[in-house]
């Protein structure tokens, strides 16, 4: 069986819970009680030392720096045997922020798109902002319209089409068809401060309609988790007892397509490896 | 760097348009010689063909390149509620509202021209939704064109280009067709596969509702003398304000004298009952999608013989 590389481009921006999903899947890995475990050890462990610590002891990692982009390689191997090497980022958030706002994709970025073989994205719909307009609320009669254009906020739905369509573009994928590769995973993180219950996709198509319509329209199958890497919201410098005496890795969970919930966060990513090894 | 002055010269950059092997050796270069370039991080940063605003005739290419996409011109008189159908499509867009299952949201490459064209519409902290600015004309060859690609259930994928086109350029394309400054609008009726004519309830009801019925009359013989046989459909905007039976007729009849199978439509943004998405606004949608340019009709070729061979041999 040959040895798979799955190179993952994780898209979310600030906060949305890179390094903590990073650092709790690596302990997973380690631990090794998961549908994914660690063949091996890992190349360099830097980069979620912080992260790890951190969570051991119950407390929230800080802020990634802005300027951060690095690279681990974790060989990786599943139950019915196949392996591979995950090659995971971690980054400050900042930097797929400012791919959108200033319109242009560093050399550094496209090479990243370029090997990637699958791309995660990483939604906190908690922070997405929607706006009530015309239809949702509507009222009698409309206002006077504004002489001056008045400055306008562009939704973050639309910022987030946008992205995704710079990062096709670099990656130089046309539009004509649907898209297997690379892979499109959608995690909704922080899935426990949302308090929904129901399928990760509805609750996606719900809250943000057209984002879904562009995702499903440009994959073939793209696939929608819920994700709660915590499992509950931790303090910078409040060390959570709970977390210390049984361990981050007895916390966290993904909801699958259909609802039901599974303690295994590694799914989402064992799914990758799997997918792979049919084609 | 200095770049060749000649103008069809991109020099440097490329090698002499003029065929000189040495750039120092052409009559037209008066630049320096080239400098070696070096690899800074800062150049290594990809720029994107498309800004997200309005597209406009140099960045339509990008979009235009893998087929033609459909135009869909709206001609309209000032104030007749253009600027706002674009903006309601879109905010039906957003929720998902705007097309079902066969029309997938694919895209778009002016997605902030979208935005900005809806915001007025959109509840702003304090703020309630307003009239979308006036669209201005700035004496520009061609309109702003917001782009939106969906995808069939046949996995295709078609481009549609709306024209954001102020008023003005169709009141003065109506009196005259090669007026000067009406250069958008012929822009528009040369290039669009759909034509959508904007008849304003509100003004067609209000205090010059003579003018209003007289302009919109030159419009529709105008539109009638330059469509080609492309679809025109009549689209009554504001459909909550009510207008005389008398004055509604004499406009249908404008346009179905002159061009008897356009589509009729009424829009208006004020829902009826408890709908939350307007009045209209899908159905008019719906139909544009659902317009087909003209195709080539191949004359059929009778066989001559029985050998299949020959099957198109002379007669």
């Amino acid at each position: 069986m040959s040895v798979k590389q799955q190179s993952i481009l994780v898209i979310g921006e600030s906060n949305v819970g890179k390094t903590h999903y990073g650092a709790q899947l690596l302990k997973r890995l380690i631990v090794g009680d998961c549908a994914l475990r660690m063949a091996g050890a890992a190349s360099n462990l830097k980069p979620f030392e912080k992260a790890m610590d951190s969570l051991a002891e119950g407390m929230a990692t800080e802020h990634t720096p802005a300027t951060t982009y690095v690279e681990s390689v974790w060989p990786i191997a599943d139950a019915s045997g196949r392996s591979g090497s995950l090659i995971w980022p971690d980054y400050g958030g900042e930097q797929v922020r400012n791919l959108i706002a200033q319109r242009k994709v560093p050399g550094q970025w496209r090479d990243r798109v370029l090997s990637a073989t699958d791309w995660v994205l990483l939604i906190r719909l908690h922070t997405i902002r929607s706006t009530d307009d015309m239809f949702s609320r509507p009222i009698a009669t409309l206002g006077k319209a504004n002489a001056e254009e008045a400055h306008h906020q562009v939704s973050d739905q639309s910022k987030l089409i946008e992205l995704l369509q710079m990062l096709l573009y670099v990656a130089g994928l046309d539009r004509d068809a649907r898209r297997n590769t690379p892979s499109l995973t959608v995690l909704l993180t922080c899935w426990d401060e949302l308090g929904v219950k129901g399928n990760p996709q509805e609750v996606m198509r719900e809250q943000l309609p057209m984002l879904f319509s562009f995702i499903d329209s440009t994959w073939r199958e793209p696939a929608v988790f819920g994700l709660s890497a915590l499992e509950k919201p931790l303090s910078q410098n409040d060390p959570d007892q709970e977390y210390a005496i049984r361990g981050p890795e007895q916390f966290g969970f993904v909801i699958l397509a259909d609802g039901t919930r599974i303690e295994d966060i590694t799914v989402p990513i064992q799914r990758l490896l799997a997918d792979e090894d049919v084609v | 760097m200095d770049s060749c002055p000649h103008c069809n010269c991109f020099a440097p950059d490329t090698t002499c348009a003029l065929g000189n092997m040495e750039l120092s050796q052409c009559p037209e270069w008066k630049g320096a010689a080239p400098e070696v370039t070096t690899l800074d991080t800062e150049k290594d940063d990809i720029l994107l063909p498309w800004t997200g605003s309005a597209l406009g005739l140099t960045d339509l290419s990008f979009v235009t390149g893998r087929a033609k996409p459909i135009i869909v011109g709206i001609a309209g008189p000032e104030s007749a509620g253009k600027t706002t159908l674009l903006a309601s499509w879109y905010l039906l867009l957003a929720r998902s509202l705007l097309t079902d299952k066969a029309w997938q949201f694919g895209g778009s490459f002016s997605l902030e021209g979208w935005e900005a064209v809806a915001s007025a519409l959109r509840w702003a902290p304090g703020q309630p939704p307003s009239f979308p600015p006036h669209t201005s004309s700035r004496g520009a060859r061609a309109p702003g064109l917001l782009h939106v690609a969906f995808r069939q259930e046949n996995e295709q994928l078609r481009d549609f280009l709306f024209a954001d086109a102020p008023g003005e350029w169709f009141q003065r394309w109506a009196i005259d067709a090669n007026a000067e400054d009406a250069e958008g609008a012929r822009w528009i009726a040369q290039h669009a596969d759909v034509l959508l004519l904007a008849a304003d309830r509100q003004a067609l009801s209000g205090s010059r509702l003579g003018a209003a019925r007289n302009a919109f009359q030159l419009l529709a013989t105008r539109v009638a003398a330059e469509r080609r046989g492309r679809p025109v459909a009549l689209v009554w905007t504001k459909a909550d304000v009510s207008i005389a039976p008398e004055m509604e007729e004499r406009i249908r009849q404008a346009v179905t004298s002159v061009m008897p199978d356009a589509a009729e439509f009424s829009v208006s943004i004020f829902p009826e009952g408890t709908g939350n998405t307007g009045v209209g606004f899908q159905e008019l949608f719906r139909w544009i999608l659902g317009t087909r340019r003209p195709s080539v009709q191949l004359p059929s070729a009778a066989p001559s013989g029985n050998d299949p061979l020959f099957v198109f041999g002379r007669r």
